[in-house]
């Protein structure tokens, strides 16, 4: 536990400067504008900035989620919304809610998460045809994420009235959130959430084996599947509001893990608590550098992804030989 | 046989080329006056030319990327080197860059950092697999800095963008296909005096030191003529994804894991998909490097899905 409350300490002030921030006034304005300032101020800080960090919160928070949930389902170091077709997937689904004209939020985040099922569905298939050597499989989640960017493209060009978006949701940003993002992503997260704690005894015995899970008495097909599915929506929740935020699914999980191990009661709220303040780390630093704030998270988290990529091969790889 | 139906197919899709589009050119008009000559001449004919020269090339180098990493997965894609080379020429590109010899230049500039990323990135990394997720992990990251270049320069100009994330053939010019012609002919013998020490790699590095062939060397030649083969057409085009995948992938699949068929392929699925690309959803033009991105993929998932069955790890 001794994590939780430092990590919840540093995610609030991270927020907090994330208020700050912006290209409109100085952070001193702001600071006096939340403690009741003129009018237009304080409109912009209620309107405009309380609903991005808000909403980048709960993308870090649901991504955080779902990246834990993959990798001690599927037991592989390398798995995250990116490396799994998932997050690609989700993408493309919300893609295709714009393509057909859908302005609500909710019919977007339905597309995603059929998105998001395709890709996580045709990973499964793959990986029950061919058996599921942990870097294997990664290597396949990257070829689908390749696929389903493409066909999210094809489908940018095919209209191009949508193409003006198409940095937004290649990678993400929080450039223009507003209270409608914040509405339709928090039922979702609360399930999402609430849904994965509830879950963590599974989550624990699943990443273990499968004979181990048997012994327990969990039936491990229809619990993985229920687990993968609160995967699936968290992510494309996240990418329905924000588009890809790249990485950050696979930086939250082994920051938490590096900090308290793999017990799954206090890594899972610790790994969604990493995302939500990453993702307020990188808009910080986007925001300065007036970046999309998933840039900012792609680079950290290829570095993340290299080192346990490493890691993963020394430990099977070379166990092998 | 088989060579029989694919000169056949390359003529067909050659003419093809030439005729189909709006407007539809028959073929007893294609060397008439008018109108129609000048959309065949200064329309069709160098883009038709620009994505035979860049298939060709891409083919090529990405047989030599895989016989020499011996990895049928090593692309250019997963290797940093088209994500370097399209993120050099973005940057230049959105902000207005004058640079001297652009975009071939920042091209080759752009694949030499991207592999070097790699190269680096990979040190200490076990097996084939680990590599391509680091090479992966770098081009994610190069990418992300191409979309954060054009997302800074406030781009408008979406085509720009789409060129250099998939690549792209729209608006080439008979100067585009000069200029990749030369590029291409100075580099073409390089890559034709590979070819021999291409063949020992292949068999693996016991094998090339028992031949009097450095491996580590060699390698880093192949490497670096492939990287500029690579970095000429993603310059002009963009990646065109995966036919660096597809082409000797085909070639294989002939039964000859040569540089000639795997060119041939590459030149050839080019054109095809451009064709497909600029004609299905008229007057939309789609990206070329869509169609091969999407194809490509399917058929490396098909692959490798098949590959590891039948030698159960």
């Amino acid at each position: 536990m001794k994590w939780l409350i430092p990590m919840v300490v540093v995610t609030a002030v991270l927020a907090f400067v994330q208020l700050l921030t912006g290209s409109s006034m100085s952070p001193v304005t702001a600071l006096a504008a939340l403690f009741g300032g003129d009018g237009t101020e304080r409109q912009i800080i209620v309107e405009l900035r309380a609903p991005r960090v808000l909403v980048g919160l709960g993308a870090g928070a649901c991504l955080g989620v779902a990246g834990t949930i993959l990798q001690s389902t599927l037991r592989n170091p390398l798995a995250s919304p990116e490396v799994t077709g998932v997050g690609s997937g989700a993408i493309l689904g919300a893609v295709v809610a714009t393509t057909i004209g859908s302005e609500s939020p909710i019919e977007m985040v339905v597309l995603a998460l059929l998105g998001g099922m395709l890709g996580g569905g045709v990973l499964w298939l793959v990986a029950s045809l061919r058996g599921s050597d942990p870097l294997g499989l990664a290597v396949i989640g990257v070829l689908l994420s390749a696929m389903l960017a493409g066909a999210t493209l094809i489908l940018l060009t095919a209209r191009p009235q949508l193409a003006g978006a198409m940095t937004q949701w290649l990678v993400g940003s929080l450039n223009g959130r507003t209270w409608e993002h914040w509405s339709a992503l928090w039922p979702f997260l609360v399930i999402g959430l609430a849904g994965a704690f509830l879950v963590t005894v599974v989550l624990g015995v699943l990443a273990v084996d499968d004979d181990h899970a048997k012994a327990v008495g969990v039936s491990v097909t229809p619990w993985r599947i229920v687990v993968l599915m609160l995967a699936v929506l968290t992510t494309s929740v996240a990418a329905a509001t924000t588009g890809a935020l790249v990485f950050v699914g696979m930086l939250a999980p082994h920051a938490a893990r590096a900090l308290v191990g793999s017990d799954q009661r206090v890594a899972l709220p610790l790994s969604a608590l990493i995302g939500a303040a990453t993702v307020a780390a990188a808009d910080i630093v986007a925001q300065n550098a007036s970046l999309p704030a998933g840039a900012v998270t792609a680079v950290a988290g290829a570095v993340v992804m290299i080192h346990v990529a490493k890691r993963t091969s020394a430990a099977t790889v070379g166990g092998m030989r | 046989m088989i060579r029989g139906f694919l000169a056949v197919l390359a003529v067909l899709l050659i003419i093809g080329s030439l005729m189909l589009g709006t407007p539809f050119v028959g073929v007893n008009r294609l060397f008439a006056g008018g109108i129609e000559h000048i959309v065949v001449v200064e329309l069709r004919a160098p883009r038709l030319l620009l994505g035979l020269l860049a298939g060709g090339a891409l083919g090529v180098a990405g047989l030599m990327l895989q016989e020499s990493l011996r990895n049928p997965l090593a692309v250019p894609e997963l290797l940093g080197v088209s994500g370097g080379a399209a993120a050099a020429v973005t940057v230049c590109v959105v902000f207005g860059l004058t640079v001297p010899g652009a975009p071939l230049l920042p091209a080759v500039a752009g694949a030499a950092v991207g592999a070097g990323l790699t190269l680096l990135a990979v040190r200490g990394a076990v097996g084939p697999e680990a590599t391509l997720l680091i090479g992966a992990a770098v081009s994610a990251a190069l990418q992300a800095v191409l979309l954060a270049a054009s997302a800074l320069a406030d781009s408008r100009d979406q085509g720009v963008l789409v060129r250099y994330l998939l690549g792209s053939l729209t608006g080439t010019d008979w100067a585009d296909v000069l200029v990749v012609g030369i590029a291409l002919a100075v580099v073409t013998p390089l890559a034709v005096l590979c070819l021999p020490s291409l063949k020992v790699l292949r068999l693996g590095d016991e094998a090339a030191a028992s031949a009097g062939l450095n491996a580590g060397r060699a390698r880093v030649v192949v490497l670096t003529v492939s990287c500029l083969l690579i970095a000429v057409v993603v310059g002009f085009c963009g990646p065109i994804a995966w036919i660096g995948f597809l082409a000797p992938q085909l070639a294989r699949a002939l039964g000859t894991a040569s540089a000639f068929w795997s060119m041939v392929f590459g030149a050839l699925l080019v054109v095809a998909a451009d064709l497909a690309a600029r004609t299905v959803l008229y007057p939309i033009e789609l990206p070329v490097g869509g169609l091969t991105a999407v194809i490509g993929v399917a058929v490396g998932i098909l692959v490798l899905s098949r590959r590891r069955r039948r030698v159960p790890a």
